[in-house]
């Protein structure tokens, strides 16, 4: 995999038009590249340090997945709303918290297209 | 790390609350970090205590998980009250599971937990009273690149 040192969180939600919805102050990490998973046990065994996470999942769990993963933020496609606890969890554990009205499959290809394999 | 030394911390694990899943893992990863133990390490740990913590949330009344930081390797222990497994090589096998189907639309009970944390520990070894529970002695070696 290549990774493109310079993306970050931040530039891909600016890149992608995606709505911040929690941990908004840890824009700031560097993406590696992404995973597109709903299977918890998956993302925290493939994903890596610097990973995207684009998921359908809202619960709360994913936040504790993509912290113990060492992911840098979780994009929640599709439209779907992150749970009030999740948002929490976010700001609290310090993971980004995504949404767009996108599908799984266009954020991947969008994410793609920026570089990041 | 200092070579000589040794610390033990447990961390309570509550059954069937798939919310708060994650939060015993979340803690023994800080706690690893805080003695600086090294990132390689870390990560398998934290991979496998978190399966081992969401086994006891998706199928036991309760449990807990100990960390014991030595001077040569990480020893993980999870044990909980439940149900236990009835053959453990099966349970062993990817993709079984007996989740529930609501576990199962919040994206758990894959049939990968007990595979990911054999792949992650350097040794696993799983012991289960169907009835009582389930007990996991889980250990991770270090290399000689742990530093204070």
């Amino acid at each position: 995999m290549t990774e493109v040192a310079s993306r970050t969180v931040a530039s891909v939600a600016e890149a992608l038009g995606l709505t911040v919805a929690g941990g908004e102050n840890h824009l700031a990490v560097p993406v590696t590249g992404a995973q597109v998973c709903d299977l918890l046990s998956f993302v925290i065994s493939h994903g890596r340090q610097g990973h995207l996470w684009i998921t359908i999942q809202t619960h709360p769990n994913i936040i504790a997945a993509a912290s113990l993963a060492g992911l840098s933020a979780i994009i929640i496609a599709s439209g779907f709303e992150p749970e009030d606890e999740t948002i929490d969890r976010a700001d609290e554990q310090g993971i980004a918290l995504l949404t767009s009205k996108d599908s799984a499959y266009t954020l991947a290809g969008r994410v793609y297209e920026l570089g990041l394999r | 790390m200092d070579q000589e030394s040794s610390s033990h911390h447990e961390f309570p694990v509550l059954g069937k609350a798939y919310f708060m899943g994650g939060r015993a893992s979340t803690s023994v990863k800080r706690v690893l970090a805080a003695a600086g133990v090294e990132d390689e390490v870390i990560q398998r740990v934290s991979v496998a205590c978190y399966e081992a913590e969401m086994n006891v949330v998706l199928h036991a009344r309760s449990g807990f998980i100990s960390l014991d930081i030595l001077p040569d390797r990480i020893v993980l222990e999870v044990h909980d009250q439940g149900p236990g497994i009835e053959d453990v090589d099966l349970a062993m096998t990817r993709g079984w599971s007996s989740a529930s189907d609501e576990a199962r639309s919040l994206g758990f009970g894959a049939g990968m937990g007990l595979p990911n944390i054999k792949d992650h520990a350097d040794d696993m070894r799983i012991e289960s009273t169907p009835g009582r529970g389930v007990s996991m002695v889980l250990t991770f070696f270090l290399g000689d690149r742990v530093h204070d």
